[in-house]
């Protein structure tokens, strides 16, 4: 696997150079084309890419059903751009690949739990967001951490090569870290007291908390703030405002809360709803 | 926790979905071997040419295939090739197309080297009886070297059943990505998913090549008897 | 029995031969007649194999012609598919294929090659198995058999095409001593029946009792061309007389 993971991002570079030299040919052809929206009328399906593995955003359950927290709203867009929420059409796409799906038109949304980046912003044109992560603290109900200030002298038990590590080392040096390889093993330690808490994605933490009973997340966001949006092809104006659009009038109905109840609440509980939903595009 | 472990295997449309999944890994597979030995043959028995020149390009072609990853080779196709052409092939089809290539590239040079292996002197006492340039292959030299590259075809054709993991990344769903995706459905409910669906997987990727490498040691048998 | 018929089946004339630029032959001419058997001697690398390879076309020539029937095999149109028919060649290395049965071995020319009737090829094999004593061993594989039984199925083979003449390369040189005479007797068997051929051996009585006239050649050329009683009692270049000392203990 770890060489598979250091052969993803060469074969993308790779494809995305073709695609460049593609670019040419291709943007003649769309900017002849009708409208991307008239586009999708015609075909009468929308095609969305979302995860098939990532629980519970994305994935496949028990009966072979695309279900998930993006899922639910990506078939809600279909219902207000084709009438009807079977007008979906999911392909289902792996993170390494996502802006490589958009270039080559295989999908017309990516809407698989995609993180805005300034990176990714050159390569696809992210929507408004509908949702935001960042860093938690999970600790122990006895010694509840509430700030990150009391974790200073003290050991953050953290997964190596994440985000939490990153920001740990730039921002608390004067914070001691337990590094481990697999996330199983990272909450493994918390429970035979090796650390004091765990700094990981809030996401993560808030969920195994929930399973958890005798910890809680003291600390629901930490650190800048990632936002996740649907995503379109570089250019694509149109299906971009309507997505805008569709987010706002949806906000109107708090839609995007209903998909957290749905799809969210069992795995995060009611009490981050507010720390992970964006309504209405902002 | 541990008695509901391999119940997730039978879980819903679990087990359909995962020999849905292997027959998706086991087509692929079985159709690329299949073009791909039969190019292979054409290649192998091109690239014993005298001409310097045809031989490079039969370098080229396999070096092409070897140095550059499958994994790459399959962006290609999928993303790069079709869109530059505006076409739309199926994750499936062009990995059946890459795979082909590959095999074709490798079972070539499997098959360059059995011929090349095989004494002067046949060729020799094939042209003494009178035989043409096809009736020298077609009798003598193919059927030898079908001999010869049988232990490394063979070991071909398993690697490239396991490459096949490979077509998840271009959107196939195959029997390994099916598998995750049942563990990651099931990650909270039953932590021990990975252990039988990962071996669960195991053993129908066992029941693929199994009777590859017992159908070699047939023929291998058969030969040397 | 037609020896010293005078009709000529093979002539070489000014053959001349070389490789990267190095003459392996040089100005041969020698001419066999129908029914004659012509064994060619001289030491290691002078160039008697290479001289009958040419003659199979397995090897080109750079100069001078050979004629099969009066018609010339130097000419790009010749077909050598054609010719090889009419000229069967036997090679020291044990060349019989071995994923084929012995029967498998010595159809695969008739049958294939020359399109002849099955019953019919196999009713020919089978006599002249029977002739070199190994009509039993029709169903074997080559691994089976000895290296004097290959050699001789693998002159089965090439008389099953019918050949008008048959070049032996050194046929017994890899061979155990105690397997030669096997191999050799079958050979001076067609010569008695008027076989016609052209013989590199090192066998120095053998070639003597079977050949019609001794060919003798040292670094690429023709020294001496003489009756065998001739070369071997009273041969007429010092050269000849020095390699025949060698075989003299």
């Amino acid at each position: 696997m770890i060489k598979i993971k250091r052969i993803i991002p060469l074969a993308v570079s790779v494809v995305l150079a073709l695609g460049v030299l593609a670019g040419c040919s291709a943007s003649t052809n769309t900017s002849n084309a009708k409208s991307s929206i008239d586009e999708i009328k015609e075909r009468g399906t929308i095609k969305i890419g979302v995860f098939s593995d990532k629980n519970p955003f994305g994935y496949v359950d028990a009966n072979g059903k695309n279900q998930g927290f993006d899922v639910y709203i990506a078939k809600r867009f279909a219902k207000d751009l084709l009438g009807d929420e079977s007008k979906v059409e999911f392909v289902l796409v792996d993170a390494a690949s996502r802006v490589a799906y958009l270039e080559s038109n295989k999908v017309d949304i990516i809407m698989a739990n995609f993180t805005v980046t300034d990176e990714r912003k050159q390569k696809v044109d992210f929507a408004n967001p509908y949702m935001k992560v960042s860093l938690g603290i999970v600790s122990p109900d006895s010694a509840l951490i509430n700030s990150i200030d009391q974790l200073k002298g003290k050991k953050a038990i953290v997964a190596k090569g994440t985000t939490a590590e990153t920001y740990l080392t730039k921002n608390y040096p004067d914070i001691e870290q337990l590094k481990f390889e697999q996330y199983t093993e990272i909450f493994e330690a918390l429970k035979d007291g090796r650390g004091t808490a765990i700094v990981n994605d809030n996401t993560e933490v808030i969920a195994w908390a929930k399973q958890n009973p005798g910890f809680t997340v003291g600390v629901p966001s930490l650190g800048g703030q990632d936002t996740i949006a649907p995503a379109v092809k570089k250019g694509n104006k149109e299906l971009l405002d309507w997505i805008n659009n569709e987010l706002t009038a949806l906000g109107k109905e708090n839609f995007i809360h209903k998909a957290y109840d749905v799809t969210l609440a069992d795995v995060y509980g009611e009490d981050y709803k507010e720390s992970l939903v964006i309504e209405g595009g902002k | 926790m541990q008695s509901l472990g391999i119940s997730v295997l039978f879980k819903g449309m679990n087990m359909q979905r995962l020999f849905d999944g292997l027959l998706v890994t086991a087509k692929i597979a079985f159709i690329s071997i299949v073009i791909g030995s039969f190019l292979g043959i054409v290649l192998g028995v091109i690239w014993t040419s005298k001409s310097k020149w045809i031989r490079s390009v039969c370098r080229i072609y396999l070096e092409v295939f070897r140095i550059i990853p499958i994994l790459v080779w399959l962006f290609i196709m999928y993303f790069g090739v079709t869109t530059a052409l505006n076409l739309h092939v199926s994750g499936e089809i062009t990995s059946i197309i890459v795979f082909t290539l590959w095999g074709a590239a490798e079972m070539g040079d499997i098959v360059r080297g059995a011929l090349e292996s095989l004494p002067k002197h046949q060729i020799e006492s094939g042209k003494a009886i009178g035989l043409s340039f096809w009736g020298l292959y077609r009798y003598i030299l193919i059927p030898q070297a079908i001999r010869r590259m049988l232990p490394g075809a063979i070991n071909l054709a398993t690697r490239m059943v396991k490459t096949t993991s490979l077509v998840v990344l271009i959107g196939v769903i195959d029997v390994i990505k099916v598998g995750q995706q049942i563990i990651e459905f099931s990650r909270l409910e039953v932590p021990t998913a990975s252990f039988w669906v990962y071996g669960f997987v195991f053993i129908l990727y066992f029941i693929i090549c199994y009777p590859l490498s017992m159908l070699a040691k047939r023929l291998e048998n058969k030969w040397n008897g | 029995m037609d020896k010293g018929s005078n009709e000529v089946l093979l002539e070489i004339m000014g053959l001349h031969k070389e490789y990267d630029g190095i003459t392996a032959l040089e100005n041969i001419n020698l001419s066999i007649k129908k029914g004659e058997v012509v064994v060619a001697l001289g030491p290691s690398g002078c160039g008697k194999s290479t001289l009958l390879r040419c003659l199979n076309g397995l090897e080109s020539i750079q100069g001078g012609d050979i004629k099969f029937r009066n018609k010339s095999l130097i000419n790009k149109d010749v077909n050598w598919q054609e010719i090889r028919q009419h000229i069967g060649m036997v090679f020291q290395s044990y060349d019989l294929f071995p994923h084929m049965t012995v029967m498998e071995n010595i159809l695969l020319g008739p049958i294939k090659v020359q399109k002849r009737n099955k019953f019919e090829v196999m009713e020919q094999a089978k006599q002249l198995l029977d002739r070199v004593g190994l009509l039993e061993r029709l169903n074997s594989y080559p691994r089976q058999l000895s290296g004097g039984q290959k050699q001789r199925i693998a002159i089965v083979r090439a008389l099953c095409m019918n050949p008008d003449i048959m070049l032996f390369d050194e046929v017994t040189a890899s061979l155990d001593p105690e397997m030669v005479r096997e191999v050799l007797e079958v050979i001076l068997g067609l010569a008695k029946q008027g076989m016609t051929m052209v013989i590199v051996t090192h066998e120095m009585s053998f070639a003597q009792a079977v050949a019609d006239k001794i060919v003798f050649i040292d670094k690429g050329s023709i020294c001496e061309i003489s009756e065998p009683d001739v070369f071997f009692t009273n041969p007429e270049t010092e050269r000849a007389k020095h390699f025949l000392n060698i075989f003299q203990y």
